[in-house]
């Protein structure tokens, strides 16, 4: 279970202003469920994902992960964690077996279940061919299942997932996708973000849309098409922030607006 | 447990990684292993070459006429059979030409220009020499006026001779000078010839037969030219073996996107960064370990240590045969001739014995830890800005000039000691150490303040970079610059500074203080101006800066200083600690005196000069201005900077050390040690710092008090001897003094502990 209250992230800016970047964020989502964030470039998604990770401080608001605060609870609230980007990197000069070994014991795993997790994870993401090469040679397919892999050694209850599809090809992206079907069917918290609104739109069970670092609608498919009137998730999208857009310009206090210092 | 487990994780897998990359390996393994035989080879080789290039050609040597031709071969061919005379055994008691021939490296260089090297041309009718000189078709032209005589080489007339150079040309250059020393030989041989008729002869030329030698054995010699070159060398070998894995651990790891996956395991930044220390420390340390090993063989297999032994240059021996010692040594004394022999016998023994560099590299590897442990920090903490390898390379540019320049600069003052400044200026007090140790010079207390400095640099440098490397701005390059990481608007108001920013302050402030202290304070001037001189550096230098930082980073003032009101019951305690203050610390001073006795001048009878004028100026300026001001910086900002960041044991610890290290008498450390520790439990417990204050001031101001009134050192039993001093006094009124101090003490301990920080 995640749950994000009133989550605000300020930057400074180099020009000296400052920047809301995300602006007031709550959402919940349950075991079982796969949470959809999605909103245009530099709406906010990686900010409030990191936020929500504990990656970043948040300026005010808190999120909980299981029941711990990301910030106060740093520690067990990890543990309970999987997180996964496109971008993520691995050591190059490690193999996927060893890459997993190092992870397994920073959590804290002992040898025996480490081991034993690690059988358990290249079954499952059929990795024995390439387990004990070093992860610089390894296709974009197998780098992307050795992140899987790495995600869910120590096997959280929940999963974040920023643009986890991006760039990848057909095939890897089904081995990421079937991937968070079967954890979500195993009762884990998924929250994704994604640009991808065709992709999301078959996987998710609830979406959150953000623009300008707020959520300017929430809920499944079927409440988000009675709200906008629109049938697919992409006009759905379009219409929801084009709303947002003009009650934005109404407000004479926006986003990317300097403040003094107090 | 956990923690050192999950550091050591860290530590076993950047070690891997590290290792597996192949440039690390060549930097680390090869480059030494390699480098220094091959650079070895090329050195002996070029010379060799060179050499045997001037032996080989041939220069033409210009002159007026044939007269002069005859004169000049007759000369260069009298040059060559003296000469090999000369090679093969010096000539007894002559001052003759060349008789400092070094053996050695060098050697090759003095090669000497002989006869049928030398062509010589005549010049052709309404010539000029100078045009041929010029023109380069001579290397170099002669003139003899009167004109010589080639059949009486030693006849009465005395001649000018011209030589003709042009000395940008390098082989007219080394023709003219081999010329001129050939001449000059000439010269004494015609001497020589000319006494040979007189009465009393060629001994009348040699009054005074000097011969010198050393006292030094070989293996001191050769750690001497070691001591020049080898501690900078190794600062070098430490610094280049840090630079690749701190960019690789820190700029790397973010280049490649794993930084973000490591952030998100439930790992602390601190666990993370102390095992990406540990290999960076790890590798500095193998490469400078590598790198020691490899020039002791080097040293060891090329000779080259029997060389630089036999090569003494201080050292000028007669041959045994050559010495009449009958005199002195019919009068029992030691004679010339046995400390001539004893000095034969050193030499014999170095030629036998070897590998002198590898008993001293265990201590020198050693002290390097220190340094290695600073440098890695200091990297760690620079490379941490950078978001790309490349950038971090750029940053390490003026890292490595700041750890380079120190070094080049101490080792070429070879006469500078351990002493002063030098103890804790960083990197130059570890070139200097290192010299020391190679020189056979052992200086416990200097020393220790070395490495102890140094490692206080190192542990604030590995703050630092722990702290930089959690920070967000540094962790998503994406997130707004780090530039905004110093802008003042940015900085969140904090009730008390951070432990890196408190100990980076102060050890920014340390050397300082030093610089004005040492620049300023002469022992000479007026002790009225020393004082001011003194407090100037306490308000100025170090409290100053610091306020100004408090400032800065918004810090709350009350809280940072803890000038809160203290509460009844401590603040009693405190007093009680402030009546008994005096004789407890002589008493344990004279504790430590029983175990490592001072030198009799270090009990301060120098800095008793400070002493003398008006009272009240003494006690301002030695008093009350370090009382405030040395309580604001080391129990109000550094104090609540660490505290909550560590055990309360090890935050006193800290605080008391790095006030005892602050005033760099090693005899006052342990003392001044235990003073900053009880200061530190006084403001912890009453929760403000008035009471410290008033514990300092009355430490400081009873003591100059009592040199004026004795009646008041007899009360509080000052020692008034040498002897007192160092004896401890166990005795009724020491009884009643501790007995008042540990009251003072237990009221303070007693006092409910306030939670930290609150205001």
């Amino acid at each position: 279970m995640v749950e994000v209250h009133e989550l605000v992230k300020i930057f400074p800016t180099t020009e000296g202003g400052e920047k809301r970047a995300v602006d007031g964020l709550s959402f919940v989502v349950h075991p079982g469920e796969i949470y959809g964030l999605l909103g245009p470039n530099g709406a906010g998604k990686t900010t409030a994902l990191r936020m929500v990770s504990g990656l970043l401080t948040p300026t005010s608001g808190h999120a909980r992960l299981a029941g711990f605060d990301v910030i106060t609870q740093r520690e067990q609230a990890k543990r309970r964690l999987g997180y996964l980007t496109a971008s993520t990197g691995l050591y190059q000069r490690l193999s996927p077996r060893e890459l997993l070994r190092y992870f397994g014991a920073l959590l804290g795993m002992d040898k025996p279940a480490v081991e034993h997790r690690i059988g358990e994870l290249i079954d499952w993401l059929d990795m024995h061919e390439f387990a004990d090469l070093r992860c610089g040679g390894l296709s974009t397919g197998q780098k992307q299942r050795t992140n899987i892999a790495r995600a869910l050694m120590g096997d959280p209850p929940i999963l974040i997932m920023d643009e986890p599809t991006l760039g990848l090809d057909v095939l890897t992206n089904r081995i990421v996708l079937d991937f968070i079907r079967a954890e979500a069917a195993r009762g884990k918290s998924v929250i994704m973000s994604t640009h991808y609104l065709d992709e999301a739109e078959t996987l998710c069970h609830r979406f959150g849309l953000i623009h300008e670092g707020r959520l300017v609608g929430e809920g499944d498919l079927a409440h988000l098409r009675e709200r906008a009137g629109k049938q697919r998730l992409s006009e759905i999208f379009l219409k929801l922030c084009g709303h947002a857009e003009h009650v934005l310009r109404q407000r004479p206090v926006a986003a990317g607006q300097d403040r003094e210092d107090q | 447990m956990k923690r050192y487990r999950r550091v050591w994780v860290v530590y076993c897998k950047e070690l891997l990684e590290t290792l597996r990359d192949r440039r690390t390996l060549a930097a680390m393994i090869l480059v030494p292993i390699v480098l220094y035989p091959v650079l070895m080879i090329i050195i002996v080789e070029a010379l060799r070459a060179e050499t045997g290039r001037r032996q080989a050609e041939r220069y033409h040597v210009a002159v007026p006429d044939e007269l002069h031709r005859a004169w000049l071969r007759s000369v260069l061919d009298r040059e060559d059979a003296a000469m090999e005379i000369d090679d093969s055994k010096a000539v007894p008691g002559a001052p003759g030409p060349s008789i400092n021939l070094e053996e050695g490296p060098v050697a090759f260089l003095r090669a000497r220009l002989r006869s049928e090297q030398v062509e010589i041309l005549v010049l052709e009718p309404g010539g000029s020499l100078w045009d041929l000189v010029a023109e380069q078709s001579a290397a170099a032209a002669l003139s003899v006026e009167p004109p010589p005589n080639p059949e009486e080489a030693a006849d009465l007339t005395n001649r000018r001779v011209l030589i003709l150079q042009n000395d940008t040309n390098p082989r007219s250059e080394y023709v003219a000078a081999q010329l001129g020393s050939i001449l000059q030989n000439e010269a004494e041989r015609i001497v020589r010839q000319r006494m040979s008729k007189l009465p009393g002869g060629v001994a009348t030329l040699s009054p005074l037969v000097l011969s010198s030698i050393s006292t030094s054995s070989p293996e001191q010699q050769f750690a001497k030219i070691l001591a020049m070159v080898v501690p900078f060398l190794l600062v070098i070998m430490t610094v280049t073996g840090a630079l690749y894995p701190s960019i690789d651990l820190t700029a790397g790891e973010r280049e490649r996107g794993t930084l973000e996956t490591l952030a998100v395991s439930p790992v602390p930044v601190g666990q993370i960064v102390a095992g990406k220390f540990g290999v960076v420390v790890t590798i500095a340390m193998f490469s400078t370990a590598l790198n020691l090993g490899s020039m002791t063989a080097m040293f060891h297999f090329s000779k080259l240590a029997q060389l630089a032994a036999g090569s003494a240059p201080s050292t000028t021996m007669l041959p045994a045969d050559t010495i009449d010692s009958a005199g002195a040594a019919a009068e029992g004394r030691l004679t010339q001739r046995d400390y001539h022999e004893r000095r034969r016998q050193l030499e014999a023994e170095a030629k036998k014995k070897t590998g002198f560099i590898i008993t001293a590299a265990p201590i020198v590897l050693l002290a390097m830890l220190p340094f290695a442990v600073l440098a890695g920090g200091v990297m760690l903490a620079t490379c941490s800005f950078a978001r790309t390898f490349k950038e971090a390379q750029n940053y390490m540019m003026p890292v490595m000039m700041a750890f380079m320049i120190p070094a080049m600069v101490v080792s070429y003052m070879p006469t500078t000691r351990l002493e002063g400044v030098l103890l804790v200026l960083p990197v130059a007090n570890i070139v200097v150490l290192i010299r020391e140790l190679f020189l056979g010079n052992y200086q416990p207390a200097a020393m220790g303040i070395c490495l102890l400095s140094t490692c206080f640099y190192a542990a604030v440098a590995m703050t630092v970079a722990a702290r930089l490397y959690g920070n967000e701005a540094v962790l998503f390059s994406d997130v707004g610059s780090y530039k905004t990481l110093l802008r003042r608007r940015f900085i969140k108001p904090a009730s008390h500074p951070s432990a890196a920013t408190a100990l980076a302050a102060v050890a920014l402030v340390f050397p300082f203080y030093f610089y004005w202290q040492s620049y300023l304070v002469n022992l000479d001037d007026p002790p009225d101006r020393i004082r001011l001189v003194i407090a100037g550096a306490q308000l100025l230098v170090m409290t100053a800066p610091i306020l100004l930082l408090t400032w800065f980073f918004k810090l709350d003032f009350r809280d940072t200083f803890a000038l809160n009101r203290p509460r009844a019951l401590p603040m009693v305690g405190a007093v009680l600690i402030a009546a008994a203050i005096v004789p407890v610390g002589n008493f344990l001073r004279a504790v430590q005196y029983q175990w490592f006795p001072p030198g009799k001048d270090l009990l301060g009878d120098q800095l008793l000069v400070l002493q003398e004028g008006s009272l009240v100026s003494v006690l301002l300026a030695l008093a009350v201005v370090p009382a405030i001001c040395e309580e604001l910086v080391f129990r109000g900002f550094l104090l609540s900077g660490l505290r909550g960041r560590l055990s309360t044991l090890a935050t006193i610890l800290i605080v008391g050390l790095i006030f005892g290290l602050y005033h760099m008498y090693m005899e006052k450390i342990p003392v001044l040690t235990l003073l900053g520790a009880l200061l530190a439990i006084v403001c912890l417990c009453s929760g403000s710092i008035y009471p410290a204050m008033l514990i300092h001031l009355a430490n400081n101001g009873l003591s100059l008090t009592t040199t004026r009134y004795e009646e008041l050192g007899r009360i509080l039993l000052m020692p008034s001897t040498y002897d007192a001093a160092i004896t401890p006094r166990y005795d009724y009124p020491m009884l009643a003094y501790a007995v008042i101090f540990l009251i003072g003490l237990g009221m303070v301990l007693l006092t409910k502990r306030t939670a930290p920080h609150t205001s």
